[in-house]
Protein backbone atom coordinates (compact mmCIF):
# COMPACT_ATOMS: atom_id res chain seq x y z
CA UNK A 1 0.00 0.00 0.00
CA UNK A 2 2.91 2.12 0.36
CA UNK A 3 3.54 1.87 -3.51
CA UNK A 4 0.25 3.90 -4.70
CA UNK A 5 1.47 7.15 -2.57
CA UNK A 6 5.03 6.49 -3.72
CA UNK A 7 4.30 6.48 -7.31
CA UNK A 8 1.46 9.05 -6.96
CA UNK A 9 3.90 11.69 -5.41
CA UNK A 10 6.70 10.29 -7.43
CA UNK A 11 5.00 11.67 -10.68
CA UNK A 12 3.39 14.67 -10.35
CA UNK A 13 5.99 15.90 -7.28
CA UNK A 14 9.40 14.61 -7.36
CA UNK A 15 10.09 13.80 -11.47
CA UNK A 16 9.00 17.32 -11.90
CA UNK A 17 11.31 19.20 -8.58
CA UNK A 18 13.90 16.66 -10.87
CA UNK A 19 13.38 18.40 -14.08
CA UNK A 20 13.14 21.73 -12.64
CA UNK A 21 16.64 21.08 -11.30
CA UNK A 22 18.12 19.43 -14.47
CA UNK A 23 16.54 22.45 -16.51
CA UNK A 24 18.41 25.22 -14.67
CA UNK A 25 21.60 23.64 -15.81
CA UNK A 26 21.05 23.95 -19.38
CA UNK A 27 21.26 26.85 -22.03
CA UNK A 28 18.69 29.13 -23.28
CA UNK A 29 17.93 30.23 -26.56
CA UNK A 30 15.12 31.80 -28.74
CA UNK A 31 14.27 28.95 -29.75
CA UNK A 32 13.74 27.48 -26.26
CA UNK A 33 15.94 25.12 -24.02
CA UNK A 34 19.18 24.03 -25.59
CA UNK A 35 20.80 20.77 -24.59
CA UNK A 36 24.16 22.53 -23.49
CA UNK A 37 25.51 22.31 -19.60
CA UNK A 38 25.96 25.74 -18.46
CA UNK A 39 26.06 27.49 -14.93
CA UNK A 40 25.14 30.91 -16.50
CA UNK A 41 21.62 30.59 -15.13
CA UNK A 42 23.16 31.12 -11.48
CA UNK A 43 25.22 33.16 -12.96
CA UNK A 44 22.54 35.91 -13.88
CA UNK A 45 20.10 34.74 -10.62
CA UNK A 46 22.67 35.27 -8.33
CA UNK A 47 23.43 39.11 -9.79
CA UNK A 48 22.49 42.29 -10.44
CA UNK A 49 18.43 42.55 -10.15
CA UNK A 50 17.85 39.45 -9.43
CA UNK A 51 20.39 39.52 -6.61
CA UNK A 52 18.40 42.24 -5.04
CA UNK A 53 15.13 40.45 -5.64
CA UNK A 54 16.58 37.35 -4.00
CA UNK A 55 17.99 39.75 -0.98
CA UNK A 56 14.68 40.95 -0.37
CA UNK A 57 12.70 38.07 -0.21
CA UNK A 58 15.16 36.40 2.49
CA UNK A 59 15.16 39.47 4.37
CA UNK A 60 10.85 39.76 3.80
CA UNK A 61 10.65 35.55 5.18
CA UNK A 62 13.26 36.62 8.20
CA UNK A 63 11.49 39.60 9.26
CA UNK A 64 8.08 38.40 8.59
CA UNK A 65 8.04 35.10 9.82
CA UNK A 66 9.96 36.86 13.04
CA UNK A 67 7.03 38.95 13.56
CA UNK A 68 4.67 36.28 12.94
CA UNK A 69 6.02 34.05 15.60
CA UNK A 70 6.68 37.44 18.23
CA UNK A 71 2.78 38.00 17.49
CA UNK A 72 1.64 34.11 17.34
CA UNK A 73 3.58 33.22 21.04
CA UNK A 74 1.42 35.63 23.26
CA UNK A 75 -1.78 34.76 21.72
CA UNK A 76 -0.91 31.21 21.99
CA UNK A 77 0.18 31.60 25.57
CA UNK A 78 -2.93 33.35 26.43
CA UNK A 79 -4.97 30.72 24.90
CA UNK A 80 -2.96 27.56 26.64
CA UNK A 81 -3.75 29.87 30.10
CA UNK A 82 -7.51 28.85 29.54
CA UNK A 83 -9.28 26.59 30.63
CA UNK A 84 -9.32 23.43 28.68
CA UNK A 85 -13.23 23.78 27.24
CA UNK A 86 -12.05 27.26 25.82
CA UNK A 87 -9.38 26.67 24.08
CA UNK A 88 -11.05 25.53 20.78
CA UNK A 89 -13.19 28.25 21.32
CA UNK A 90 -10.74 31.22 21.36
CA UNK A 91 -8.44 29.00 18.75
CA UNK A 92 -11.59 29.68 16.08
CA UNK A 93 -10.98 33.11 15.41
CA UNK A 94 -8.07 33.19 14.56
CA UNK A 95 -8.08 30.32 12.51
CA UNK A 96 -11.44 31.60 10.54
CA UNK A 97 -8.91 33.82 8.32
CA UNK A 98 -6.96 30.71 7.66
CA UNK A 99 -9.81 28.86 6.05
CA UNK A 100 -11.48 32.07 4.07
CA UNK A 101 -10.38 32.58 0.79
CA UNK A 102 -6.50 33.65 0.52
CA UNK A 103 -7.51 36.16 -2.65
CA UNK A 104 -10.83 37.67 -0.51
CA UNK A 105 -8.23 38.23 2.42
CA UNK A 106 -5.65 40.26 0.39
CA UNK A 107 -8.42 41.47 -1.68
CA UNK A 108 -10.08 43.07 1.54
CA UNK A 109 -6.48 44.10 3.21
CA UNK A 110 -5.78 45.96 -0.23
CA UNK A 111 -9.57 47.87 0.45
CA UNK A 112 -8.36 48.54 4.48
CA UNK A 113 -4.85 50.04 3.38
CA UNK A 114 -5.91 51.58 -0.28
CA UNK A 115 -6.55 56.03 0.21
CA UNK A 116 -9.27 56.92 1.98
CA UNK A 117 -9.69 53.25 3.33
CA UNK A 118 -10.07 51.58 6.87
CA UNK A 119 -6.56 52.15 8.64
CA UNK A 120 -6.00 55.65 6.87
CA UNK A 121 -9.60 56.20 8.78
CA UNK A 122 -8.20 55.31 12.27
CA UNK A 123 -4.70 55.83 12.30
CA UNK A 124 -5.77 59.60 11.72
CA UNK A 125 -8.62 59.17 14.63
CA UNK A 126 -5.50 57.92 16.88
CA UNK A 127 -3.74 61.12 15.72
CA UNK A 128 -0.90 58.61 15.08
CA UNK A 129 -0.84 59.64 10.86
CA UNK A 130 -2.09 62.57 9.49
CA UNK A 131 -4.06 63.39 5.88
CA UNK A 132 -4.01 60.60 3.39
CA UNK A 133 -2.40 56.85 3.70
CA UNK A 134 0.04 56.00 0.87
CA UNK A 135 0.61 52.94 1.38
CA UNK A 136 -1.16 50.05 -1.26
CA UNK A 137 1.17 49.68 -3.40
CA UNK A 138 4.49 49.61 -1.94
CA UNK A 139 7.09 47.09 -0.64
CA UNK A 140 5.78 47.76 3.01
CA UNK A 141 1.97 46.75 2.07
CA UNK A 142 3.68 43.21 0.53
CA UNK A 143 5.38 42.81 4.08
CA UNK A 144 2.14 43.62 6.15
CA UNK A 145 0.10 41.65 4.03
CA UNK A 146 2.55 38.46 4.22
CA UNK A 147 2.12 39.19 7.93
CA UNK A 148 -1.51 39.13 7.78
CA UNK A 149 -1.59 35.95 5.66
CA UNK A 150 0.64 33.91 7.70
CA UNK A 151 -0.23 34.75 11.02
CA UNK A 152 -2.72 32.30 11.94
CA UNK A 153 -0.86 29.07 11.22
CA UNK A 154 2.13 29.86 13.26
CA UNK A 155 -0.36 30.39 16.13
CA UNK A 156 -0.99 26.54 15.92
CA UNK A 157 2.70 24.86 16.16
CA UNK A 158 2.92 26.98 19.20
CA UNK A 159 -0.41 26.34 21.29
CA UNK A 160 0.35 22.34 20.78
CA UNK A 161 3.97 22.68 22.76
CA UNK A 162 2.52 25.29 24.90
CA UNK A 163 -0.42 22.79 25.53
CA UNK A 164 2.07 19.98 26.34
CA UNK A 165 4.44 21.57 28.75
CA UNK A 166 3.44 19.89 32.40
CA UNK A 167 2.40 22.91 34.63
CA UNK A 168 3.78 20.74 37.38
CA UNK A 169 7.59 22.14 35.96
CA UNK A 170 6.55 25.45 36.01
CA UNK A 171 4.85 25.47 39.74
CA UNK A 172 8.08 24.14 40.44
CA UNK A 173 9.89 26.68 39.63
CA UNK A 174 7.70 28.82 41.03
CA UNK A 175 7.86 26.69 44.33
CA UNK A 176 11.57 26.96 44.02
CA UNK A 177 11.22 31.05 44.04
CA UNK A 178 11.47 32.12 40.51
CA UNK A 179 9.48 34.92 39.61
CA UNK A 180 6.64 34.90 37.30
CA UNK A 181 8.93 36.35 34.00
CA UNK A 182 11.91 34.02 35.07
CA UNK A 183 9.96 31.13 35.24
CA UNK A 184 8.53 31.55 31.86
CA UNK A 185 12.05 32.52 30.51
CA UNK A 186 13.58 29.70 31.81
CA UNK A 187 11.24 26.71 31.72
CA UNK A 188 8.40 27.26 29.23
CA UNK A 189 10.61 29.29 26.28
CA UNK A 190 12.96 26.84 26.27
CA UNK A 191 10.38 24.01 26.56
CA UNK A 192 8.61 25.50 23.39
CA UNK A 193 11.29 25.65 21.14
CA UNK A 194 9.95 23.09 18.66
CA UNK A 195 6.78 24.97 18.68
CA UNK A 196 8.13 28.08 17.36
CA UNK A 197 10.77 26.17 15.01
CA UNK A 198 7.27 24.79 13.22
CA UNK A 199 5.94 28.28 13.20
CA UNK A 200 9.04 29.83 11.60
CA UNK A 201 8.90 27.14 9.08
CA UNK A 202 5.37 27.08 8.39
CA UNK A 203 5.56 30.90 8.09
CA UNK A 204 8.96 31.45 6.58
CA UNK A 205 8.44 28.56 3.42
CA UNK A 206 5.52 30.23 1.92
CA UNK A 207 6.73 33.85 2.46
CA UNK A 208 9.91 32.47 0.21
CA UNK A 209 7.89 31.71 -2.63
CA UNK A 210 5.00 34.14 -2.13
CA UNK A 211 4.25 35.15 -5.97
CA UNK A 212 0.63 36.55 -5.34
CA UNK A 213 1.30 39.83 -3.18
CA UNK A 214 3.89 41.40 -4.69
CA UNK A 215 1.20 41.42 -7.54
CA UNK A 216 -2.04 42.37 -5.85
CA UNK A 217 -0.81 44.76 -2.78
CA UNK A 218 3.06 46.00 -4.34
CA UNK A 219 1.70 46.91 -7.60
CA UNK A 220 5.04 46.08 -9.17
CA UNK A 221 7.31 47.29 -6.43
CA UNK A 222 8.50 45.02 -3.65
CA UNK A 223 8.75 41.97 -6.06
CA UNK A 224 9.78 38.32 -4.66
CA UNK A 225 11.23 35.67 -5.91
CA UNK A 226 8.20 34.02 -6.45
CA UNK A 227 6.84 36.57 -8.66
CA UNK A 228 10.17 36.91 -10.41
CA UNK A 229 10.79 33.27 -11.09
CA UNK A 230 6.92 32.46 -12.49
CA UNK A 231 7.29 35.92 -14.90
CA UNK A 232 10.42 33.85 -16.22
CA UNK A 233 7.88 30.92 -17.11
CA UNK A 234 4.58 32.84 -17.91
CA UNK A 235 5.83 35.96 -19.58
CA UNK A 236 10.04 35.60 -20.62
CA UNK A 237 9.44 32.10 -21.48
CA UNK A 238 13.02 31.82 -20.14
CA UNK A 239 12.90 28.75 -17.99
CA UNK A 240 16.42 27.71 -17.49
CA UNK A 241 16.94 31.28 -15.90
CA UNK A 242 13.48 30.95 -13.86
CA UNK A 243 14.57 27.07 -12.97
CA UNK A 244 17.60 28.49 -11.47
CA UNK A 245 15.84 31.17 -9.30
CA UNK A 246 13.57 27.85 -8.48
CA UNK A 247 16.76 26.07 -7.14
CA UNK A 248 18.36 28.72 -5.67
CA UNK A 249 14.72 29.48 -3.22
CA UNK A 250 14.43 25.55 -2.84
CA UNK A 251 18.39 25.90 -1.47
CA UNK A 252 17.05 28.60 0.77
CA UNK A 253 14.32 26.53 1.84
CA UNK A 254 16.81 23.87 2.73
CA UNK A 255 18.69 26.47 4.81
CA UNK A 256 16.07 27.32 6.75
CA UNK A 257 14.97 23.52 7.94
CA UNK A 258 18.55 22.70 8.44
CA UNK A 259 19.12 25.95 10.93
CA UNK A 260 15.90 25.10 12.48
CA UNK A 261 16.74 21.34 13.16
CA UNK A 262 19.98 22.38 14.49
CA UNK A 263 17.89 24.61 16.69
CA UNK A 264 16.18 21.98 17.97
CA UNK A 265 18.31 19.11 18.22
CA UNK A 266 18.05 17.35 21.53
CA UNK A 267 13.85 17.20 21.22
CA UNK A 268 12.20 13.55 20.65
CA UNK A 269 10.19 13.22 17.78
CA UNK A 270 12.97 14.57 15.72
CA UNK A 271 9.98 16.72 13.27
CA UNK A 272 11.17 20.61 12.47
CA UNK B 1 -3.81 29.69 36.71
CA UNK B 2 -3.79 33.34 38.67
CA UNK B 3 -1.29 35.41 36.54
CA UNK B 4 -2.60 38.78 36.98
CA UNK B 5 -1.42 41.72 34.93
CA UNK B 6 0.75 39.59 32.50
CA UNK B 7 -2.90 37.32 31.77
CA UNK B 8 -4.25 40.85 31.29
CA UNK B 9 -1.76 41.87 28.95
CA UNK B 10 -2.01 38.98 26.52
CA UNK B 11 -5.57 38.69 26.92
CA UNK B 12 -5.13 42.25 25.18
CA UNK B 13 -2.45 41.32 22.35
CA UNK B 14 -4.89 38.58 21.68
CA UNK B 15 -8.13 40.48 21.44
CA UNK B 16 -5.87 43.07 19.38
CA UNK B 17 -4.79 40.13 16.96
CA UNK B 18 -8.19 38.72 16.09
CA UNK B 19 -9.08 42.07 15.56
CA UNK B 20 -6.12 42.08 13.31
CA UNK B 21 -7.42 39.33 11.53
CA UNK B 22 -11.04 39.69 11.14
CA UNK B 23 -11.59 43.22 10.42
CA UNK B 24 -10.63 43.59 7.25
CA UNK B 25 -12.69 40.40 6.61
CA UNK B 26 -15.44 42.09 7.52
CA UNK B 27 -14.74 45.26 5.86
CA UNK B 28 -14.36 42.91 2.62
CA UNK B 29 -17.46 41.33 3.04
CA UNK B 30 -18.95 44.75 3.72
CA UNK B 31 -17.76 45.96 0.12
CA UNK B 32 -20.13 43.30 -1.74
CA UNK B 33 -22.75 45.21 -0.16
CA UNK B 34 -21.43 48.10 -1.93
CA UNK B 35 -23.21 50.22 -5.27
CA UNK B 36 -19.45 51.28 -5.84
CA UNK B 37 -18.93 53.46 -9.59
CA UNK B 38 -19.79 52.94 -12.65
CA UNK B 39 -19.64 48.95 -11.92
CA UNK B 40 -16.87 48.89 -10.56
CA UNK B 41 -15.60 48.57 -6.45
CA UNK B 42 -14.41 51.92 -5.01
CA UNK B 43 -13.24 52.44 -1.54
CA UNK B 44 -15.83 55.00 -0.50
CA UNK B 45 -19.20 53.71 0.02
CA UNK B 46 -21.31 54.95 -2.39
CA UNK B 47 -24.79 53.23 -0.87
CA UNK B 48 -26.34 49.39 0.39
CA UNK B 49 -27.31 47.04 -2.49
CA UNK B 50 -27.99 43.76 -2.69
CA UNK B 51 -27.97 43.58 -6.47
CA UNK B 52 -24.36 42.11 -6.83
CA UNK B 53 -25.24 38.85 -5.51
CA UNK B 54 -27.46 38.28 -8.37
CA UNK B 55 -25.34 40.04 -10.80
CA UNK B 56 -22.58 37.67 -9.66
CA UNK B 57 -25.24 34.63 -9.76
CA UNK B 58 -25.92 35.97 -13.53
CA UNK B 59 -22.34 36.07 -14.87
CA UNK B 60 -22.24 33.28 -17.02
CA UNK B 61 -18.03 33.56 -17.04
CA UNK B 62 -18.35 33.89 -13.06
CA UNK B 63 -20.65 30.76 -12.58
CA UNK B 64 -18.26 28.79 -15.27
CA UNK B 65 -15.19 29.36 -12.84
CA UNK B 66 -17.32 28.42 -9.73
CA UNK B 67 -18.11 25.00 -11.30
CA UNK B 68 -14.66 24.37 -12.97
CA UNK B 69 -13.27 24.91 -8.99
CA UNK B 70 -15.92 22.74 -7.46
CA UNK B 71 -15.29 20.25 -9.94
CA UNK B 72 -11.61 20.26 -9.06
CA UNK B 73 -12.03 20.56 -5.56
CA UNK B 74 -13.77 17.67 -5.24
CA UNK B 75 -11.33 15.58 -7.47
CA UNK B 76 -8.72 16.81 -5.46
CA UNK B 77 -10.15 16.00 -2.15
CA UNK B 78 -11.40 12.52 -3.21
CA UNK B 79 -7.77 11.42 -4.64
CA UNK B 80 -5.94 13.18 -1.99
CA UNK B 81 -7.82 11.36 0.79
CA UNK B 82 -7.36 8.09 -1.03
CA UNK B 83 -3.58 8.62 -1.71
CA UNK B 84 -2.77 10.89 1.68
CA UNK B 85 -4.41 8.03 4.16
CA UNK B 86 -2.51 4.93 2.30
CA UNK B 87 0.51 7.36 3.25
CA UNK B 88 -0.72 7.94 6.43
CA UNK B 89 -0.86 4.66 7.50
CA UNK B 90 2.39 2.80 6.18
CA UNK B 91 4.23 6.32 7.39
CA UNK B 92 2.69 4.66 11.17
CA UNK B 93 2.23 1.16 10.25
CA UNK B 94 4.25 -0.14 7.05
CA UNK B 95 6.81 -3.26 8.88
CA UNK B 96 10.07 -1.70 7.47
CA UNK B 97 11.94 1.55 9.49
CA UNK B 98 13.35 2.61 6.09
CA UNK B 99 10.10 3.02 4.25
CA UNK B 100 8.27 4.65 7.00
CA UNK B 101 11.39 6.97 6.94
CA UNK B 102 11.25 7.49 3.26
CA UNK B 103 7.80 8.19 3.47
CA UNK B 104 7.77 10.43 6.56
CA UNK B 105 10.51 12.45 4.53
CA UNK B 106 8.73 12.81 1.66
CA UNK B 107 5.56 13.95 3.48
CA UNK B 108 7.46 16.92 5.27
CA UNK B 109 9.22 17.64 1.96
CA UNK B 110 5.75 17.93 0.41
CA UNK B 111 4.93 21.09 2.75
CA UNK B 112 8.49 23.06 2.23
CA UNK B 113 8.77 23.34 -1.45
CA UNK B 114 6.78 26.88 -1.67
CA UNK B 115 3.71 26.57 -4.65
CA UNK B 116 5.55 28.84 -7.05
CA UNK B 117 8.20 26.45 -7.28
CA UNK B 118 6.02 23.39 -7.66
CA UNK B 119 4.04 25.27 -10.07
CA UNK B 120 6.88 26.17 -12.60
CA UNK B 121 7.74 22.38 -12.16
CA UNK B 122 4.40 21.19 -13.02
CA UNK B 123 4.27 23.77 -16.11
CA UNK B 124 7.60 22.57 -17.09
CA UNK B 125 7.10 18.69 -16.84
CA UNK B 126 3.90 19.11 -18.25
CA UNK B 127 5.44 21.26 -21.75
CA UNK B 128 8.38 18.98 -22.05
CA UNK B 129 5.92 15.87 -21.78
CA UNK B 130 3.40 17.63 -24.21
CA UNK B 131 0.67 16.89 -21.71
CA UNK B 132 -2.23 19.00 -22.79
CA UNK B 133 -3.30 21.06 -19.85
CA UNK B 134 -6.61 20.06 -18.73
CA UNK B 135 -8.96 19.29 -16.13
CA UNK B 136 -6.97 16.25 -15.22
CA UNK B 137 -3.63 17.98 -14.63
CA UNK B 138 -4.89 20.70 -12.99
CA UNK B 139 -6.30 18.20 -10.42
CA UNK B 140 -3.08 15.92 -10.36
CA UNK B 141 -1.26 19.23 -9.41
CA UNK B 142 -3.05 20.51 -7.10
CA UNK B 143 -2.98 16.98 -4.74
CA UNK B 144 0.60 16.99 -3.91
CA UNK B 145 0.00 19.57 -1.22
CA UNK B 146 -3.63 18.51 0.14
CA UNK B 147 -1.96 14.54 0.14
CA UNK B 148 0.57 16.04 2.66
CA UNK B 149 -2.22 17.46 4.65
CA UNK B 150 -4.19 14.12 4.91
CA UNK B 151 -0.96 12.42 5.31
CA UNK B 152 -0.45 13.90 8.65
CA UNK B 153 -3.80 14.32 9.70
CA UNK B 154 -4.42 10.17 9.37
CA UNK B 155 -0.89 9.68 10.86
CA UNK B 156 -1.43 11.59 14.09
CA UNK B 157 -4.60 9.68 14.44
CA UNK B 158 -3.10 6.76 13.81
CA UNK B 159 -0.61 7.23 16.74
CA UNK B 160 -2.94 7.66 19.44
CA UNK B 161 -5.15 4.22 17.88
CA UNK B 162 -3.76 0.87 20.11
CA UNK B 163 -2.03 -1.83 17.80
CA UNK B 164 -2.99 -4.82 19.74
CA UNK B 165 -6.81 -4.34 19.32
CA UNK B 166 -5.66 -4.65 14.79
CA UNK B 167 -2.79 -7.38 16.17
CA UNK B 168 -5.93 -9.19 18.01
CA UNK B 169 -8.17 -8.83 14.88
CA UNK B 170 -5.72 -10.99 13.13
CA UNK B 171 -5.13 -13.49 15.61
CA UNK B 172 -8.75 -14.18 15.24
CA UNK B 173 -8.03 -14.71 11.54
CA UNK B 174 -9.02 -12.09 9.78
CA UNK B 175 -6.78 -11.19 6.73
CA UNK B 176 -4.82 -7.35 6.76
CA UNK B 177 -7.60 -6.30 4.54
CA UNK B 178 -10.31 -7.24 6.77
CA UNK B 179 -8.66 -5.53 9.75
CA UNK B 180 -7.87 -2.37 7.39
CA UNK B 181 -11.72 -2.44 6.62
CA UNK B 182 -13.20 -3.54 9.85
CA UNK B 183 -10.64 -1.82 12.54
CA UNK B 184 -8.60 0.74 11.37
CA UNK B 185 -10.90 2.42 9.25
CA UNK B 186 -14.14 3.12 11.57
CA UNK B 187 -11.31 4.80 13.92
CA UNK B 188 -10.07 6.97 11.43
CA UNK B 189 -13.53 7.87 10.19
CA UNK B 190 -13.72 10.90 11.84
CA UNK B 191 -10.22 12.27 11.12
CA UNK B 192 -10.40 11.35 7.49
CA UNK B 193 -13.85 13.45 7.47
CA UNK B 194 -12.10 16.13 8.66
CA UNK B 195 -9.01 15.60 6.23
CA UNK B 196 -11.25 15.49 3.43
CA UNK B 197 -13.21 18.52 4.41
CA UNK B 198 -9.67 20.60 4.88
CA UNK B 199 -8.26 18.90 1.66
CA UNK B 200 -11.41 20.30 -0.17
CA UNK B 201 -11.30 23.95 1.47
CA UNK B 202 -7.42 24.11 0.65
CA UNK B 203 -8.08 22.81 -2.82
CA UNK B 204 -10.79 25.22 -4.00
CA UNK B 205 -9.02 28.29 -2.80
CA UNK B 206 -5.81 27.56 -4.80
CA UNK B 207 -4.49 29.96 -6.32
CA UNK B 208 -0.69 29.95 -7.36
CA UNK B 209 -0.95 26.00 -8.71
CA UNK B 210 -3.74 26.83 -10.15
CA UNK B 211 -2.51 30.08 -12.08
CA UNK B 212 -0.10 28.20 -13.57
CA UNK B 213 -2.08 24.85 -15.08
CA UNK B 214 -5.46 26.90 -15.91
CA UNK B 215 -6.43 27.18 -19.34
CA UNK B 216 -8.79 29.62 -20.93
CA UNK B 217 -11.45 26.53 -21.04
CA UNK B 218 -10.40 25.31 -17.49
CA UNK B 219 -10.39 28.14 -15.36
CA UNK B 220 -11.03 28.13 -11.67
CA UNK B 221 -12.99 30.64 -9.23
CA UNK B 222 -9.39 31.66 -7.35
CA UNK B 223 -7.82 32.06 -10.98
CA UNK B 224 -10.67 34.19 -12.02
CA UNK B 225 -10.28 36.42 -9.30
CA UNK B 226 -6.68 36.79 -9.54
CA UNK B 227 -7.41 37.77 -13.00
CA UNK B 228 -10.13 40.27 -12.02
CA UNK B 229 -7.87 41.99 -9.38
CA UNK B 230 -5.18 43.09 -11.69
CA UNK B 231 -8.25 45.64 -13.15
CA UNK B 232 -10.52 47.30 -10.41
CA UNK B 233 -13.09 44.53 -9.65
CA UNK B 234 -16.47 44.75 -9.75
CA UNK B 235 -18.17 44.52 -6.45
CA UNK B 236 -19.89 41.80 -8.03
CA UNK B 237 -16.30 40.03 -7.60
CA UNK B 238 -16.97 40.91 -3.72
CA UNK B 239 -20.38 39.45 -3.90
CA UNK B 240 -18.78 36.21 -4.90
CA UNK B 241 -16.34 35.72 -2.73
CA UNK B 242 -18.73 37.07 0.00
CA UNK B 243 -20.96 33.89 -0.32
CA UNK B 244 -17.76 31.57 -1.09
CA UNK B 245 -16.59 32.81 2.32
CA UNK B 246 -19.92 32.23 3.66
CA UNK B 247 -19.73 28.28 2.26
CA UNK B 248 -16.58 27.73 3.66
CA UNK B 249 -17.38 29.25 7.14
CA UNK B 250 -20.14 26.02 6.90
CA UNK B 251 -17.47 23.95 5.55
CA UNK B 252 -14.95 25.26 9.05
CA UNK B 253 -18.17 24.26 11.44
CA UNK B 254 -18.02 20.87 10.02
CA UNK B 255 -15.05 19.97 10.25
CA UNK B 256 -14.85 21.43 13.78
CA UNK B 257 -17.78 19.04 14.53
CA UNK B 258 -16.13 16.39 13.05
CA UNK B 259 -12.70 17.05 14.80
CA UNK B 260 -14.74 17.04 18.46
CA UNK B 261 -16.33 14.16 17.60
CA UNK B 262 -12.91 12.07 16.78
CA UNK B 263 -12.01 13.20 19.87
CA UNK B 264 -14.29 11.83 22.18
CA UNK B 265 -13.95 8.55 20.01
CA UNK B 266 -10.60 8.73 20.73
CA UNK B 267 -11.65 9.05 24.81
CA UNK B 268 -14.13 6.55 24.29
CA UNK B 269 -11.92 3.84 23.07
CA UNK B 270 -9.50 4.92 25.51
CA UNK B 271 -11.93 4.65 28.41
CA UNK B 272 -12.96 0.48 27.13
Amino acid sequence: MAAVPALWLGAVFVVPLVLTVAVSFLGSSFAGIDDRLTLDNYRQAASGFYLAVFGRTLLFAAMGSALCVALAYPVALFIAGLPERWRLRALVPVLIPYFASFLIRVMALGMVMSRGGLAEAVLNALHLHRGALDVLNSPAAVFIGMVYVYLPIAVVPILVVLERVPPALTEASRDLGAGPLRSFLTVTLPLSRPGIATAVLLTAVPMMGEMILPDLLGGGRGLLMGKALSSQYLEAQNYPLGSAMAVLVLAAVGGIVALLARATRGFDGGRP
Amino acid sequence: MKRGPATGALGLIYALTVLFLLLPLAVGVAYAFNTGMMGKQVTRFTGLTLAWFPAAWNDLSLRRAVWASLVSASWVAVLSLAVGAMLGHAMVRHPSVTVRRVLSGLSYTLLIVPESVLGVSLLLFYSETGVPLGMATLVMGITPVEIAVVALIVRARLLTLDPAIEAAAADLGAGPLRVLWLIVLPQLAPALAAAGVMAWTFAFDNVVIASFLATPQVSTLAVYLYGSLHYGPSPAVFAAAAAVFGVTLVALCLCLVLLARARSLGKAARAL
